[in-house]
């Protein structure tokens, strides 16, 4: 019986890895997509959101009957429950990044090389992202607390990227629109990073059964 | 166990006990009834005796509680009965031991009675006047007997039955208890009962091919991880269901781990989406391969399946760092494409020129131009090709070169007595300063050092500048140095201009001529006589090479 409740256990963590993973590269893949203008790149993005919603339906389906059937208590219901709640949060992720997929194939190749602000604000929510994963593969409190300081970098840069994206504006009215999709852009990357501190809360919650990490600092 | 032992001490109970009732039964009882009618006979004889003497009278003053006397007359009443009442009784002449008395003078026979419980002996005599006498008793059956011991009988089964338990736990322990403190590391030298000695020289034995199969094992693991720490390809084997059995030294450092990992998921090393895909793949059974980029190295993995009687039984992954082997690669292409496109540039112009040649379109006055050309081309071809053999000489690592004792100041007086017609054509003036210096060195490899670095500074270089080449002795080393007052190079270009064929101004290339392998030939040059190169320049002012051995 025990066995069969740790294979679940594993099979459940294997799936979670996997799950992080397909989110680290989609973003990876629509950050790139964005940097080079690779339309083709923003499809594959978006077919890769097909994957991450499905891994969430089997890990959902591995919690419940884990649930169920065993009425785990102690580490592994707070294991169990937390991953119920991080799937949420990984899911999100992947749809925003589909989402900033279909700007860039909205915007059709056209890069944007001048606005470095959100180069740095997608290679930082990749970090927390990849961070966030990893504190919760080597169950790791300490990386998970550092995920929730850097999203400091990444608020302010998406202040620095509303700013210049104004500027551009009113320098010239004719590309508002593009001005809007990056501003919709810079803000989806905003948002992952609040998911990956969302993440790295809930990898705290199952490693120490804290919630709030900034405690005790 | 114990239960059995119970069981068999209970069984040879029961068998005893059994076989006691049934000896009971069959002799001693028997016994006793013979016994019984012999007294019943002597006792008759005697009682008959005083009948015949007294008559019936006799029994007025007789007292008899043991037996019991009847007096039947010869038509088969009765006449007396010590214990019953005469009146009551039926005619006797019927009865089997009257009917034997009256016929052959004295009888005998046993009943039962109706409920089985008794048994009766009877012996008759037949009195001196016809008369049968008759004394009888009574005796509890077997089974009545059987019956009224039952108790006695439950207290016994009760009573052996806790004996049999008590014995048997005893008897248990007493087995088990040598048994459960053997040593198995010396099974020989426990002090147990002889019974065990078969098991314990079996056990001994098997011990001892544990023992060899454990060393063995042992010897063998260790041999396989020495062998595989002292790898340079990163080694990691995972179970069938792709945990972590072994991990090398190399992969640790690969993937940036401890020795706690062995026993956790793969996915928690690595989890990249080619790495899951190739490890996915090799459970299905086929063999993978992909290369990555790890740590900023470049890796290549072979990921295979091993299996034992058909069955997966695990994953193995080599990591093979490949970083050296993909730039080399990267180089040779480009070397290669680099050659082609250079080797073909003059070939082109020859072939122009010649087919213009061989079609008369050339004046006749023009011809010698076009002859002129196309020995320019091709002077440029083999100096090209002679810059590739001397690069591809420098790389080769067993080349045969005599080394020599050489001096560098005659070298340059060399190379400025053959670059002085160049150096005039574009109006630079050659300096050489300093003193002889002697090193050991292959001449021609130092010449082309100091033959390239000077014809770069001359080609390089603005009308009317100079090109200064400094010689000197510090210590143990030689510094050599060539400065100009060309155009500079870009400090972007520093790194990469000692690349074959890199061109600062691309443009610039087919003006100024030379092969852009010059430099690449300096570098390795130098490199092969254990030297430096540093590089200086300021764009528009200049630029100093200095060269120490």
């Amino acid at each position: 019986m025990r066995s069969k409740f740790d294979e679940q256990l594993n099979l459940l963590n294997r799936k979670m890895i996997e799950m992080g993973a397909e989110c680290e590269s989609i973003i990876a893949r629509a950050a790139k997509a964005l940097l080079d203008g690779n339309v083709n790149d923003a499809r594959a993005a978006k077919e890769q959101g097909h994957r991450i919603d499905q891994l969430e339906r089997e890990i959902e389906g591995i919690c419940l009957k884990l649930l169920l059937r065993q009425q785990p208590v102690a580490t592994d219901l707070r294991v169990i429950s937390a991953a119920l709640k991080m799937i949420t949060d990984m899911e999100r992720i992947g749809d925003q990044a589909e989402d900033i997929a279909e700007i860039i194939i909205f915007l059709d190749g056209r890069t944007c090389e001048s606005c470095q602000e959100i180069r740095l604000m997608a290679e930082s929510t990749i970090g927390m992202v990849t961070d966030s994963i990893d504190a919760y593969v080597n169950q790791d409190l300490e990386l998970a607390k550092a995920v929730a300081v850097r999203d400091d970098i990444v608020d302010e840069a998406f202040v620095r990227v509303k700013q210049s994206l104004i500027e551009m504006i009113s320098k010239n009215i004719a590309d508002g629109e593009y001005a809007l999709d990056l501003l919709m852009i810079a803000k989806y990357f905003e948002r992952i990073g609040d998911h990956a501190v969302n993440i790295a809360e809930w990898v705290a919650f199952s490693v120490a059964g804290i919630h709030n990490i900034y405690k005790g600092e | 166990m114990s239960k059995k032992i119970f069981r068999s001490i209970i069984t040879v109970a029961m068998v005893v006990l059994i076989a006691s009732l049934f000896i009971a039964s069959s002799f001693l009882y028997d016994y006793f009834n013979k016994t019984q009618v012999e007294q019943l006979k002597g006792e008759l004889s005697i009682v008959a005796d005083n009948v015949n003497k007294v008559g019936i009278e006799y029994f007025d003053n007789f007292d008899s509680s043991i037996f019991r006397y009847t007096l039947i007359d010869v038509d088969g009443s009765v006449l007396y009965d010590s214990q019953a009442d005469i009146e009551k009784m039926d005619n006797h002449l019927e009865r089997e031991e009257v009917v034997e008395a009256l016929k052959d003078g004295s009888g005998s026979s046993a009943r039962y009675s109706k409920t089985l419980t008794e048994r009766t002996f009877y012996e008759a005599i037949r009195l001196e006047n016809g008369q049968i006498l008759r004394i009888s008793v009574s005796q509890v059956t077997f089974q009545t007997l059987v019956v009224a011991m039952f108790p006695v009988i439950c207290a016994i089964i009760f009573i052996s039955i806790i004996v049999a338990f008590l014995l048997s736990d005893q008897m248990t322990k007493s087995i088990i208890k040598p048994l459960n403190e053997l040593n198995l590391e010396d099974p020989t030298e426990n002090e147990t009962y002889e019974e065990l000695t078969p098991v314990l020289t079996k056990i001994n034995k098997q011990h001892k091919k544990i023992v060899g199969q454990m060393h063995e094992l042992k010897q063998k693991n260790d041999e396989f991880e020495q062998i595989t720490d002292s790898m340079n390809e990163g080694l990691v084997l995972l179970d069938e269901k792709g945990f972590i059995i072994n991990i090398n030294n190399s992969a640790k450092k690969l993937f940036d781990t401890d020795d706690f990992i062995v026993g956790y998921d793969f996915l928690v090393l690595d989890r990249s989406a080619k790495m899951r895909q190739a490890i996915k793949k090799a459970f299905d059974g086929k063999q993978s391969e992909f290369r990555e980029e790890r740590n900023g190295n470049e890796y290549q993995f072979f990921i295979n399946r091993t299996e034992s009687e058909g069955k997966t039984v695990g994953i193995v992954i080599l990591c093979l760092d490949v970083t050296e082997t993909a730039f080399a690669e990267r180089n040779r292409k480009e070397f290669t494409a680099n050659v082609s496109h250079e080797l073909k540039t003059p070939l082109q112009s020859i072939i122009g020129s010649a087919e213009l040649l061989e079609n008369g379109l050339v004046k006749a006055e023009d011809t010698n131009k076009f002859v002129k050309n196309i020995k320019k081309e091709a002077t440029r071809l083999v100096a090209l090709i002679n810059d590739i053999i001397d690069l591809s000489q420098l790389d080769e690592d067993s080349k045969v070169v005599i080394e020599e004792e050489v001096d560098l100041y005659d070298i340059a007086n060399e190379v400025f007595e053959m670059l002085t017609l160049s150096a005039a054509k574009k109006q630079v003036q050659l300096n050489l300063n300093g003193e002889p210096c002697v090193m050991k060195g292959v001449h021609r490899y130092l010449y082309e050092i100091i033959y390239n670095l000077c014809d770069n500074a001359i080609r390089y270089n603005k009308e009317g500048g100079s090109v200064t080449v400094d010689l000197k002795n510090e210590g143990d080393s030689i510094v050599l140095s060539v400065t100009d007052t060309g155009i500079g190079i870009p400090s972007a270009h520093h790194s990469r201009i000692f690349e074959r064929f890199y061109r600062v101004d691309k443009s610039h290339s087919k003006e100024t001529g030379g092969t852009g392998l010059g430099l690449s030939i300096v570098k390795n040059a130098v490199v092969y006589h254990g030297g430096t190169i540093k590089l200086e320049s300021t764009v528009g002012k200049g630029t100093t090479i200095t060269v120490t051995f």
